[in-house]
């Protein structure tokens, strides 16, 4: 049933992201899970209903979707696959950088490729900087007019085929985390090479790549706000993106529920009843659905209060970290109530099981977020 | 641990640990990545006498009993999962089966051949479109002279296609629902038996996990296992000797998982110190660690009332439902102490994690547990 909270706009676009994901997402998924990639035409379909970069404002050409409508989209894309929603979702990810620090022409230039149909990453991890953003090695100098970028960064999302993207260095390795400066990078740049690929658990259709930073020159213009800004650009965006990972979570959530619905309707116990008629199974299959209701709308939340424009980076944390805890309790208790079946490629639900792990991980762990959660409470 | 293992159980698990360590840690990845059946590891474990470790000595099995068995089960599982599931449906299962029901005749016919490794045993039960445990989608026999006449087909059958003799669960009074389904032993090169497909699961890769079909398989009348119509009881009996198994399976998983996850922690360097030194990890390790001791505890413990021949029923099925959950949440707090690491194919944590969940779902529907407790209490 729809949210009827959600203003008509949101819920037409609702059921357009719904039908995509039935036509041109469910049928695939498994296989791209399988040969750890998606088909690029993909791209190109999601881009033919506008749905390919949400977050780009109207004047750079993008449909400049509030919040909320990011993120009833990226629920359904959630709902079809997670690794295509965290390829889409590094499109939003990476252009709320701009939206935060970005110049006219920054916007002009980075909007411009994603609405042409690329796809956007955003680096910030590092080997030895996970959780601890703030110990990068990656470095940039001055050199006259252009910056000089040195480094390796890893679990970078999407960046093997994005064709522009964020990357944070550091300005001043002496200041730290102050010292933390975003860039934006263009794919072509000489001396940015694709490193090893990660082979994941899930989420495998996601590209997530080592990217090498080798004497990379970019323009002066190129960075992002001013020297020493990355840190608070990274936390801002951070806060922006993640009740759209939690809503890609809940998703995942409401497809392992679908799933244990429609099996518990389906399979017969000895006695030949549903097996959705034993009691235990019934509250079990009603515990996993009010998590999944509790974290939409603690997501939903999050997103009015930003959308209103007043603070809500705890509850954002909060939406993340409950969505994504749902998403992985749903999803083992889907392959838990499915038994072999569920276990079994046969099924779904054992993919949703592996992607969820990933969203308890990624844009900050669920740890990062309690740290979030309660440095505002306790301050 | 002070729990009293006697000097002969301390030497089985230790010798256990060696021949894990030599033969099956150098390959264990292997296992699972080409998901194919380790025939060689399974000889090398025939000749070490581990398949017919609890098995009476008189039909060549060694008697350790079936605390020594499960001992052995917990230190393959550290290093594989899969093989551990193998060995489960060959002795827990199939083997149990045909000693605890069987005649004298049909003893001596399969187990010494079970013992020595000879053959490989099965435990054919779970039907497609029916919950593991029920009997919905039909195998039937018909009884034919001196025969029996199978029909039908069987799915999600572990060591399916690669075992020599199945202990297959038919139905021969359908009308009769589960009071009458009856076990059989067959033969696995009986005429009209194929494998129709082996399928692709999660974890526990190695253990093949096959469909079945029966098509006019002629079944004599002598290996009729049990009663007719005991089948079902049968089949609860042999399954919560088997979750004691997978019990030490889900340990033995777990403590290997945990001890990763602590030298991982001591390792990761994140705002200038080892993640382990906060107390956010700290509190996972500690719970984990909790729960792996108690489950432990219970494992042995109900093993040894099995060896004692003491009712086990109710405390097989707590064993079930406590390592289930410890288990669960064991591997989701492993992977995210690892992180992005953790989440990673090539890092053992992520096979433990699809592994785990195989351990806690194999031989019981997810409600089988809880039912069996609650019976023995208000009986």
């Amino acid at each position: 049933m729809a949210d009827m909270t959600l203003t008509p706009k949101q819920q037409e676009l609702e059921q357009l992201a719904r039908e995509f994901t039935e036509k041109h997402i469910i049928p695939v998924a498994s296989e791209w899970d399988e040969k750890g990639e998606f088909h690029q035409f993909i791209l190109e379909e999601v881009k033919k209903v506008g749905l390919n970069c949400m977050a780009v404002p109207q004047e750079y050409g993008g449909p400049g979707f509030d919040s909320l409508s990011q993120s009833v989209v990226m629920e359904q894309f959630g709902y079809g696959c997670c690794g295509f929603a965290t390829t889409l979702g590094g499109n939003g990810l990476s252009s709320y950088p701009l939206a935060i620090a970005g110049t006219d022409e920054q916007k002009k230039l980075y909007y411009g490729r994603l609405v042409a149909g690329g796809s956007g990453g955003f680096a910030l991890t590092e080997p030895g900087a996970g959780s601890d953003a703030g110990s990068c090695a990656t470095v940039a100098k001055l050199d006259g007019d252009e910056w000089i970028l040195n480094g390796t960064k890893c679990f970078a999302t999407t960046c093997g085929v994005a064709t522009i993207m964020i990357i944070f260095a550091s300005t001043d390795p002496s200041k730290g985390v102050k010292g933390l400066s975003a860039f934006i990078v263009e794919k072509e740049r000489a001396g940015l090479t694709v490193g090893a690929t990660e082979h994941k658990m899930g989420i495998r259709s996601s590209n997530t790549v080592e990217l090498l930073l080798k004497n990379v020159r970019i323009p002066k213009d190129h960075l992002l706000g001013k020297e020493g800004e990355g840190m608070k650009i990274a936390m801002k965006t951070l806060d922006m993106a993640r009740p759209i990972v939690a809503s890609m979570a809940v998703g995942v959530a409401q497809r392992a529920l679908d799933a244990t619905i429609k099996f518990a309707k389906e399979y017969l116990d000895v006695n030949g009843k549903p097996i959705g008629m034993n009691q235990a199974i019934g509250f079990k299959i009603s515990d996993m659905a009010i998590q999944v209701e509790a974290a939409r709308q603690l997501v939903r939340n999050a997103l009015r209060l930003k959308d209103a424009g007043v603070p809500y980076t705890k509850e954002a944390a909060m939406a993340k970290t409950f969505a994504t805890d749902a998403a992985m309790s749903v999803s083992a208790d889907a392959v838990g109530l499915m038994g072999h079946y569920g276990y079994s490629k046969d099924s779904f639900v054992e993919k949703l099981m592996r992607d969820a792990k990933v969203t308890q991980i990624y844009e900050g762990t669920n740890q990062v977020q309690r740290i979030v959660i309660s440095g505002i409470l306790l301050r | 641990m002070s729990y009293a293992l006697t000097e002969e159980q301390e030497l089985i698990q230790q010798s256990a640990r060696e021949f894990t360590q030599e033969y099956i840690e150098p390959i264990a990845t292997e296992i699972d990545n080409t998901s194919a059946y380790p025939r060689a590891v399974i000889r090398q474990m025939a000749e070490h006498d581990f398949l017919g470790l609890y098995l009476p000595e008189v039909f060549g099995g060694t008697e350790a009993g079936y605390l020594s068995y499960v001992l052995m089960i917990e230190e393959i599982s550290k290093v594989s999962g899969a093989v551990a599931s193998i060995l489960i449906n060959h002795a827990s299962l199939a083997a149990y089966s045909i000693n605890c029901f069987g005649t004298a005749e049909q003893k001596q016919a399969y187990l010494p051949d079970l013992c020595s490794g000879e053959k490989l045993g099965a435990f054919a039960l779970t039907e497609p479109g029916a919950a593991p445990g029920a009997g919905t989608h039909k195998v039937v026999a018909t009884k034919v002279g001196d025969n029996y006449i199978l029909t039908g087909h069987k799915c999600y059958i572990a060591n399916g296609g690669v075992a020599d003799v199945y202990v297959v669960f038919a139905l021969t009074n359908p009308e009769a629902g589960a009071k009458g389904m009856s076990a059989f032993i067959v033969d696995a090169s009986t005429a009209g038996l194929t494998v129709s497909r082996t399928i692709g699961k999660m974890g526990l890769r190695g253990c093949p996990s096959a469909e079945l079909v029966f098509e006019n398989v002629i079944v004599p009348e002598a290996n009729l296992l049990g009663a007719e119509g005991a089948g079902m009881k049968m089949a609860q009996v042999a399954q919560l000797v088997a979750s004691v198994a997978e019990g030490a399976q889900v340990v033995g998983i777990a403590q290997a998982a945990m001890d990763d996850a602590v030298k991982y922690g001591k390792q990761r360097i994140q705002f200038g110190r080892p993640i382990a030194t906060f107390p956010a990890i700290q509190t996972m390790l500690a719970e984990m660690a909790t729960n792996i001791y108690m489950a432990r505890l219970a494992v042995y413990d109900v093993a040894s009332l099995i060896e004692k021949g003491e009712p086990f029923a109710k405390e097989a099925a707590m064993v079930k439902l406590f390592t289930g959950r410890i288990g669960q949440s064991a591997l989701i707090d492993v992977i995210q102490i690892e992180g992005g690491y953790g989440y990673s194919q090539e890092m053992v944590a992520s096979r433990y994690y699809r592994d785990i969940k195989g351990a806690v779902i194999s031989s019981s529907s997810a409600e089988f547990p809880e039912k069996v407790i609650a019976s023995d209490l208000l009986a």
